[in-house]
């Protein structure tokens, strides 16, 4: 009995220390990136200025105790306006990569395990895509759509889709050829089954890579596009947004671009290590 | 094949006639298995000998027609139970036959198992797959099942993954997911291969124990004469992707008609032999399927050639109940004791 509870313990503790990044720079980066989120999303216990309250009075103070990032050629508090523009940036890029990764897998798995043409099609519209520049891209949706959050969402979402069928479609035709899914086809499953109910489970460390990869991809993307004002409009912040204004003022206000700036170079930085640790993670492959 | 017909009742489990399965990747298709027939019966148990490369597993793989490119069936017919043409299948009637009426154990139960879900979750698939239960009920089921498979605490193993398995208990597992189906045929390639020597006897000794109480009639693929001996009523011997001899376990062994199966028994490791003398070994390589040799396939490495062997092709010789497909064959047999050395499951 004792023996029994042991085993299962110890089983349970190498299945955990499997999943787990060893690596403390990881956990670092892991929680860096926590504290950087929690602060977005507890932004009005963190600061008592709201985002948007303009007070010429006090506009291009350099960072201070007051105003720990400065503020801006209204006198909006820049720190503020990080915390809550965070929570748009922060907020549209779950959402891209949530999308990227839904249209990711259906792109990769229909083109690994669906007829030859299909994974041809499939294959060749995703090369087309990526050969067009994601701006230009986003420059005719929004001009069709509209300025919209939901829009900008979309637009990344799609801009992030070829690159993450590809990899899917190369994960999946890698696993196909697994003795698992040959005992699988030996015991009756049907394709589309074998898909969801073998496969796909095979190839979650490799989404969670994929995940983190693209939630950076998604913040430099939203930044890019609200800094060419596809995106999200003024007054409301985004990290995008406020390096766009900002950097009318780079030479009287360098402080107005740098927290912005450096908001995403963090994050991003901390992402692709959080990435590259589960990549190398003894539980994660590829 | 043809009598079949006229009694339903002594029908084959399988019947293989002239199955061919050709390799498409060059210009020409080559040819891997040619011609190839056999019958097993109901209950019986068939072992399908031969080296490596002589087409054994792909013609085991083409009965559940498993065959992936650039392998193809290229003719004949797999017959399932005398009613059932498994050649004329698309791939949702297939889908219903495979691990239903006919199951399959592979030779690395590690691999064959999906390595991120637990045991119990693939058996409750594979039971579902053929069973219209509840998950509740095909969990019980799958209890039921991974007790009857010698697996102790199955109760409490049954949430467990495959890698905390050793690997006896996961052909275990894989010989319950078998069963699950309730197959009328078995088809084990090479089940015992991956395991060392003891968890092989305790693994076929199940099987055995297994396949009898239900009736299953099994096809077993295996390279080691010894393990067709302990546990089938006839062997086939393969050499480059033909059937060379037929027969029953007792007479091959006493008394191999084709050179071939002769060669492959002297050159098994026995304990009773003589030390001092090296264990013979068959000399050269099975031959590449793009070039066979002209006349018998084996008459480049077969001790016993004669100039006819080097330029016609042997027919397949009946003698008795068996048949080799040798020039000699008839000259090769010889009486066989009556009361022949026990070879019973070991």
């Amino acid at each position: 009995m004792s023996d029994a509870v042991v085993t299962t313990a110890a089983a349970e503790e190498r299945r955990l220390s499997v999943r787990l990044p060893r690596r403390t720079g990881a956990i670092v980066a892991g929680s860096l990136l926590a504290v950087i989120v929690l602060a977005c999303i507890f932004a009005p216990l963190l600061t008592s200025y709201a985002p948007n309250a303009i007070d010429p009075s006090i506009a291009f103070q350099s960072p201070s105790w007051a105003h720990l990032f400065g503020t801006d050629e209204l006198g909006r508090d820049l720190f503020s306006r990080v915390l809550y523009g965070g929570r748009i940036t922060l907020g549209a890029a779950v959402g891209a990569t949530a999308l990227s990764l839904v249209l990711g897998v259906a792109w990769g798995f229909g083109a690994a395990l669906g007829v030859p043409l299909m994974d041809e099609v499939l294959m060749r519209t995703a090369d087309v895509a990526m050969a067009i520049p994601q701006i230009l891209f986003g420059l005719v949706f929004i001009a069709a759509f509209g300025t919209d959050l939901v829009n900008l969402i979309v637009v990344v979402g799609i801009c992030l889709s070829p690159t993450s069928g590809r990899l899917v479609r190369s994960v999946v035709l890698a696993e196909r050829e697994a003795d698992y899914v040959r005992a699988a086809v030996a015991f009756g499953a049907t394709r589309w089954s074998i898909a969801a109910k073998e496969i796909f489970p095979n190839t979650t460390a490799h989404l969670g890579v994929l995940a983190a990869i693209n939630m950076a991809n998604a913040v430099l993307l939203e930044a890019s596009f609200s800094f060419v004002g596809l995106g999200v409009q003024p007054p409301r912040a985004s990290w995008g947004t406020i390096l766009q204004q900002g950097y009318l003022y780079i030479y009287q206000a360098f402080y107005y671009v740098l927290f912005p700036a450096l908001a995403i170079v963090v994050t991003m930085l901390l992402l692709n290590i959080v990435a590259r640790s589960l990549q190398s993670a003894p539980g994660g492959r590829g | 094949m043809t009598d079949a017909a006229v009694m339903p009742d002594e029908s084959p489990a399988l019947a293989v006639d002239r199955l061919r399965i050709e390799l498409r990747s060059g210009r020409r298709p080559v040819p891997l298995v040619h011609d190839v027939s056999f019958t097993l019966r109901r209950g019986e148990r068939l072992a399908l000998v031969g080296e490596s490369g002589s087409g054994k597993t792909i013609t085991a793989l083409a009965l559940m027609r498993l065959l992936r490119d650039p392998l193809a069936l290229a003719g004949g017919s797999i017959s399932l139970g005398g009613d059932t043409e498994l050649t004329r299948m698309n791939e949702k009637e297939l889908a219903r036959i495979r691990g239903g009426r006919v199951a399959m154990i592979y030779q690395d139960p590690l691999t064959a198992l999906n390595p991120v879900l637990r045991i119990g979750h693939q058996l409750v698939e594979a039971i579902r797959l053929h069973a219209p239960l509840s998950k509740a009920a095909a969990r019980t089921r799958a209890i039921e099942l991974l007790g009857q498979v010698g697996l102790s605490e199955p109760a409490s193993r049954i949430d467990a993954y495959p890698h905390e398995f050793s690997g006896g208990m996961r052909q275990r597992v894989m010989i319950a997911m078998a069963l699950s189906g309730d197959p009328e045929v078995l088809i084990a390639d090479e089940p015992t291969t991956a395991l060392d020597v003891t968890t092989q006897a305790r693994i076929l000794a199940l099987l055995d124990d297994l396949v009898s109480e239900r009736g299953i009639s099994v096809l077993l693929i295996t390279h080691d004469l010894g393990i067709a001996a302990g546990f089938c009523d006839r062997v086939h011997v393969m050499y480059a992707g033909r059937i060379v001899e037929r027969s029953d376990v007792f007479s091959i062994y006493a008394n191999p008609l084709h050179p071939y199966s002769e060669a492959l028994l002297d050159a098994v490791c026995r304990l009773d032999i003589d030390l001092s003398h090296e264990i013979p070994a068959i000399p050269g390589y099975p031959p590449a399927p793009t070039a066979l040799p002209p006349g018998c396939v084996f008459n480049p490495r077969c001790g016993s050639r004669q100039p006819v062997c080097q330029m016609d092709a042997p027919p397949d010789v009946l003698v008795g109940e068996r048949m080799a497909a040798c020039h000699f064959a008839a000259e090769r047999e010889r009486p066989v004791d009556a009361t022949p050395i026990e070879v019973g499951p070991r």
